[in-house]
This record gives structure tokens, sequence and C-alpha cells, in this order.
């Protein structure tokens, strides 16, 4: 193995996939302006639907449950207490009135609600909602915020009746203070970073993969190659060089793209559901990060380029190669909801989900040397692993000569 | 000169190639006939030392082909098929220029044999021109210049006519005896019996995997008491067809 050989492989390589427009589009072009586009429109979709969940609520009575007396006892009982409620005309059908958007909530009243009340017994407030639709399954949480405090206001007039101190019913107040240093959107960045780095590091380079050796075969490159002086070791090194550069590449894309979507509109990168900030980071931490990230890219650009090497043909080595993708997505989507707290030590001994966790750690503003070291030692056994793999298939001559 | 000295190779319980042995001179053009299956690919293969002989070995150019395969592959210009091989992506000039420095040849020395060899074949028109654009005759002209790029003292072609039309064919043979006329060995598989009567000083004929005879034309025709290569073909490796 020479490094004067690996290079020239390396560099033609390069040159010959800046060329392909199908792969640099794929890989570099696309994630660029595709991430914009989709974080500005899930930002905005989730901004809209959590709007639609707390502001202008309306509420029917059912027809059957319908009175005058009914009605304005909705008007002024729930209109009042701070929400954004408005009682609209009664309808027949719930579920007619939530889907034709009449009414995002409907509900009845016992009949005898008048007497009861003037009894002081409990009456029924029924509430029908649909919970296919977030602004009307999203909306109950308001109502029954409304009803809570009209039971409130109720319960301290009576007891105001009776000559006792409402303030008898809540022995303990309740004060609440958030002390996080970060931004509210810092955990749902938690979230969904960690899984998209990890992924795009594992499955970045397939394109490149799938050209370099399946895509040789097929354009009846290859032979031709392996019959120059180089060894085959140099062959491999230049060509798994290649789609380490380009797995990072369209990482370096999409972080590119996710950075335009934060200056077009800074929540649209946590999906619209608050601000980041306030990050504080340990600089060891994130060293150590960045290294099982690499190493991580290293071991799959290895594994693609076996597979690639297997492959008879561009066709069968994107099949293969696609399935790839789905052993990096299932852990990958799995520890989505993991905060840093939760990650457990053995996480950081398996691919994928130790770069997901090192990056939950490194944004939560946590450390963990032992895990985060464990993590880089275990990935360097995993990237001579795939080597290893990568290096056996490209030496047989079964696999190299497949037709 | 290439000498191949009981050159075997089994893929699992097949064998291939079967104790071949039988040598090349120096600037001649040998012919390497057999049926599709004969094993003709497979020997090709072993001697541009991209499969390793299950036993035996050969020599290319005094160059053990199991001891120094990276340096057999320095002396040796391969063309498997007739213009297959090119990077679409790259240019005429750089899919020549990275064979030159993957076969170590100085920057100057590419520079000046691509010179060379874009006048000797015609190519300084589209010497700059990305492969994939280019005409079948110009791809196959860029293939020769290619596979000769680093000077080899063997050129080992695996039918390279195959799939060409008449005036394509006649490009590869002048080429074939110019690199003859340049003190160079070949050795090369056909099917076209015309084509191997025309440029072979000698041929040797193998059925599955095992040679049948080797000698000059005329002197297997005497033997063998036929009239064409063709007839002497089908006698030697027909199944008795």
């Amino acid at each position: 193995m020479k490094w004067k050989h690996i290079m020239i492989v390396f560099k033609k390589e390069v040159k010959d996939i800046v060329r392909d427009r199908k792969t640099l589009f794929s890989s570099i072009i696309v994630p660029i302006f595709l991430m914009p586009i989709l974080f500005l429109l899930v930002g905005r979709g989730t901004a809209k639907m959590s709007e639609e969940m707390t502001t202008n609520i309306t509420v029917a009575l059912t027809a059957d449950s319908y009175s005058p007396a009914a009605q304005n006892f909705l008007k002024e009982s729930l209109e009042t207490q701070g929400e954004d409620i408005t009682i609209v005309d009664p309808v027949d059908d719930p579920w007619e009135a939530i889907n034709s958007k009449k009414a995002k909530l409907v509900v009845s009243l016992d009949r005898d609600f008048e007497d009861k009340l003037k009894a002081l017994e409990p009456f029924t407030l029924k509430i029908y909602y649909d919970n296919s639709l977030s602004r009307s399954g999203g909306a109950v949480g308001a109502l029954r915020s409304a009803i809570t405090k009209l039971n409130g206001t109720i319960a301290e007039q009576r007891l105001e009746a009776l000559g006792i101190n409402p303030e008898i019913l809540t022995p303990v107040v309740v004060e609440t203070e958030n002390v996080a240093r970060s931004g509210d959107g810092n955990m749902m960045l938690m979230m969904l970073l960690p899984m998209i780095i990890a992924m795009l590091v594992a499955v970045g380079g397939i394109p490149a993969a799938t050209d370099l050796v399946a895509g040789e075969k097929e354009r009846m490159t290859f032979e031709p190659l392996l019959t120059t002086r180089p060894g085959r070791m140099s062959i491999l090194i230049g060509k798994y060089l290649t789609i380490i550069l380009f797995s990072f590449a369209s990482v370096i894309s999409t972080l590119i793209g996710m950075l335009l979507a934060f200056i077009i509109n800074p929540s649209s990168i946590t999906m619209g559901l608050g601000q980041i900030g306030g990050f504080t980071m340990d600089r060891g931490s994130v060293i150590l990060c960045l290294i099982v990230t690499l190493l991580l890219g290293m071991t799959f650009s290895g594994l693609q380029l076996a597979i690639s090497t297997y492959a008879r043909s561009f066709k069968e080595g994107q099949t293969y190669l696609s399935m790839l993708m789905f052993v990096v997505m299932i852990p990958a989507y799995a520890t989505m909801m993991i905060m840093p707290n939760d990650i457990q030590m053995y996480m950081y001994l398996i691919p994928v989900l130790n770069t997901v966790s090192a990056f939950k750690l490194v944004l939560g503003g946590m450390t963990n040397y032992t895990g985060l070291i464990l993590a880089v030692a275990t990935s360097l056994v995993y990237v001579v692993l795939s080597l290893l793999i990568a290096a056996s298939m490209f030496k047989n001559e079964k696999y190299l000569f497949r037709s | 000169m290439i000498e191949l000295k009981g050159l075997t190779k089994r893929f699992g319980n097949v064998t291939a190639v079967n104790d071949l042995s039988f040598t090349v001179r120096e600037g001649e053009i040998f012919g390497l006939l057999g049926e599709n299956g004969a094993g003709k690919t497979t020997t090709l293969r072993m001697l541009a030392t991209m499969l390793k002989p299950t036993s035996g070995t050969a020599r290319l150019a005094g160059i053990d082909i199991v001891e120094s395969p990276e340096e057999v592959r320095g002396r040796v210009g391969i063309l498997f098929g007739g213009e297959s091989g090119l990077y679409d992506r790259l240019t005429v000039y750089e899919n020549i220029q990275y064979f030159g420095e993957l076969n170590d040849m100085p920057v100057r020395e590419i520079k000046k044999r691509i010179q060379e060899l874009a006048d000797a074949f015609g190519m300084n028109d589209f010497l700059d021109k990305r492969a994939g654009k280019l005409s079948k005759g110009m791809r196959q002209k860029a293939s020769f210049a290619r596979a000769i790029v680093h000077n080899p003292d063997v050129l080992l072609l695996d039918e390279p006519t195959s799939g060409l039309d008449v005036g394509a064919m006649r490009e590869v043979q002048a080429f074939l005896i110019d690199q003859k006329k340049a003190g160079k060995t070949i050795l090369f598989s056909s099917h076209t019996m015309s084509e191997v009567e025309k440029l072979c000083d000698r041929i040797a004929v193998i059925h599955k995997g095992s040679l049948v005879d080797i000698g000059e034309t005329e002197e297997l025709l005497g033997k063998y008491g036929t009239q064409s290569l063709e007839e002497l073909f089908v006698r030697l490796a027909g199944d008795g067809r």
C-alpha cells in the first residue's frame, strides 16, 4: 500500500464524482435547499397547529340540551375565564359540527342544570371532541381549564355565602420558576439534531459508495483499474477516503441548510416549538463527540464499500445500500425522545446510538468522559472491523469478479 | 516474453484452467483460441495478476506473476473488450493521465507520452473531450492509448474486436501490427478465425481449461489435415461437432 497511489485514486474519484451531477445533487445540493424548506414548513405547520389549539376556541351546545338559559350560562361562565372561548349557535350532530368547522368543541348540559346549581348539587357538562383533529382534540385542554376556573369561582361564592374563607380549599400554594439556562427550544434541538447528524454521517456516503465499486463494475472500468500497478489496498483506501469525504460533505451541506433555516426564521429550527440559546458546552466533550461522529462515518464508509464490492451492478448496489439506511434509521429514531439524563452506559458502545448520545450530551451541556471515551474506543474497533470486511471483500476474487 | 508453467485455476470444484504450460516469444502475436468457457479470460486474468493461480505460475518479461504482481502490472498493457473501461466523466487526456500516474510515470513523461499517442492515433481533436461524449471509434482509440501509456513490454487482449464493426475491427488489427513492429509481445484471445489467421504468428487451442495443441497456423493445419483454421478449431475444440 502506497500513499502516493492512494492519493492518485482519491483525487481522481473526487474529480469524477464532482462531475457526476446526480451524486453531487443528491449528496450536497439537495440538503442545502431541502433543509430550510423542510424546517420552515414544519415550523410554520407546528406554530399554526399550536395557535389553532389555543385561540378562537368555538364551543357549541348540542340541540338536545339547548335552552336560552343554558346558552346564556355558557356565555357568561366560560367566555369570561381568560381563555379565548366563544359560544356559538347550537348544533345537531357534534361530529358534523366539528368537521365542518362550525365549532371546535361541542358540549351538552343536564337539562335541569339550573335546579342542580341552585340546590348545590353537581351537574354534568359533557365535552364532545374529535381527537383525530388537532384543532378539536388540542382545544379540550383550554375548555377544561376554563371549567376548572368556573368550578373554583362557584365554590368560592358558595363558601363565602356560608361565611367560610375560600382559602381553606388551597392549603398549599404552588409557585414555579424555570431555572433552565438554555432556551426552551433546546429540547427540540436535542431530539432532532443528533438524529439527523448520526443518520447523515452513516448514510451520506451511499451515492458515492454505489458509484465507486458497483458502478465501476457495471461500466467495466473496474477490471482495467485492477490491472494497474497499485495494490488492491491502495485502490480500496483511495475509494474509502472518497466515501468518507462525501459522507461529511452531505452532513456539512445539511448543517448549512439548517443554518439557512435558522437565519430565515430562528424558531423554525425547533419546528416552531420555542427558541434555542444559552448553550454551555464542555470543550473536551465537544471534541470527543466530533471524534465519535468521524469514526461513525468511517465505520459506515467501510461497510458501504464492502456492500458495493459485493454488488454485481449499480442497481444491485443501490438496493443493498438502501437496506443499510434502515439499519441506521431504527436506532436513530428509537432514541429520538431520549434526553441527556436518560442516556445509559451501553448506548455509548453501539454504533449510531453512541453518536446520538454524544450529541445529546453536548447539546444538554452535560459531561460524561467515561461514556465518551468508551464510545471513542469502541468506535475505533468498529472502524477497524468495517475496514477488514471491506478489505476481505476487495481481495476476494469471488466477489470482485461476480457478474 | 510470456512463460506459463503449469498454470492452474480452480473455482471450488470447477477447474477453469488446467496445468497450462507454453511460451509466447518476445515480439510475436500469439492467439489464444477456445470456445466460450474454455478458460481464455481466466488465463488472461491470471497473467494480468487479477486472479491468483491455484497452482503453477507464469513469468511476464521475466517477472513472476505470483511473487511480484505489482511489478508485472507495471510492465503489462491490458485491453479487455473493444472499447470498454473508460471513465465517461473524465476527458480522454485525464483517462490516459490517470493510468500513467497509477503506473508511476513522472508527470512530465505522461504529458509527453500522451502527446505522442495523440499524434499516433489521431486523437488531438478530442483529447479534451469527455469520454462519455465520444463516438465508438474515438473511444476505442482512447482505450488503446490508455492501455499502452506506460509503454508496456507485454500486451494482453481479451477479445479486443468483440462487438465491433468491420472498420473498428480493422483499426484494432492495425494497432496490433503496429505494436508488434514496436517489439511488443502480444497475447490475445479471439473468436474470429480470419483475424487470428491474419495476425498471429502462433496459436494455442484450449478446451475445457486444458491445452489441446500449440504451433504455427500452417503447421497445425498440416498436422490435422484441415483446410481452414475454422475446421481445425472445430476439430480440436468443438466437442466432436
